[in-house]
């Protein structure tokens, strides 16, 4: 069977971790009680293995892209997911202060910040290739 | 002319294949915040500007130091895609 995945069915698969993670934070009045906690703690969890594998399939694809355009589009879609993560978590890091949220916010912050630099360093390299360059410069490859 | 056959360029091959695989560590690192990808992005961009101040400027003083930048960049990227790391 052919691979049949591109980057954006990937973000997909990660988006209802997103929607259940805001579902179980909305279940429970605050996050005072043992229950809530546990069950918002395992949502931490697999958010944050969400939002590190989306990235770390994000940087194996850019690595192989031949386009700029195309690793400018891997970065931006990772950049929105973390995006999307963190509005959750803005919402819910005050309910549940002591269950890994802040922390968890702190970690998608810095994905999401990594992620768009490596869209601007993208954008960067596809404007440079429009501008004079003296040959000898750098080795030829092929 | 290299041992096969290519322009050497100002940069040499072998730079280019240290400055790739710097590029590597930090531009494709799994865990960006990690301080092996900080190390490595250092380690670049400090390599990326001895090679401009000491072999780019006295033969292109017009050349800007971004520009440079940016095609080594691209030339790590390349390179990169034609070796990949084991």
């Amino acid at each position: 069977m052919k691979p049949c995945l591109n980057f954006g069915d990937v973000v997909e698969v990660g988006r209802p971790r997103l929607e259940e993670m805001e579902r179980v934070g909305n279940m429970y009045p605050n996050g005072d009680s043992v229950e809530a906690c546990v069950a918002f703690t395992r949502q931490v969890g697999l958010v944050e293995g969400t939002v590190v594998q989306t990235y770390g399939i994000a940087a194996a694809s850019t690595r192989k892209a031949e386009e700029l355009s195309d690793v400018a589009e891997v970065w931006r879609a990772t950049s929105q997911f973390c995006q999307s993560a963190l509005e959750v978590l803005s919402k819910l890091k005050d309910k549940y202060p002591f269950c890994g949220t802040p922390q968890l916010y702190d970690v998608v912050l810095d994905y999401k910040l990594a992620a768009d630099k490596r869209y601007r360093g993208a954008m960067e390299e596809a404007e440079c290739q429009k501008m004079d360059f003296p040959k000898g410069l750098l080795p030829e490859l092929s | 002319m290299s041992e096969d056959g290519l322009p050497k360029g100002v940069v040499t091959r072998t730079e280019l294949a240290v400055l790739a695989s710097l590029f590597d560590r930090f531009e494709f690192a799994f865990d960006p915040p990690s301080i092996s990808a900080k190390e490595a992005e250092s380690e670049f961009d400090n390599y990326v500007r001895k090679l401009f101040d000491e072999r780019v400027i006295p033969v292109h003083p017009r050349l800007s130091f971004p520009l440079f930048r940016c095609k080594i960049k691209s030339a790590c990227r390349a390179f990169l895609r034609k070796n990949p790391p084991s």
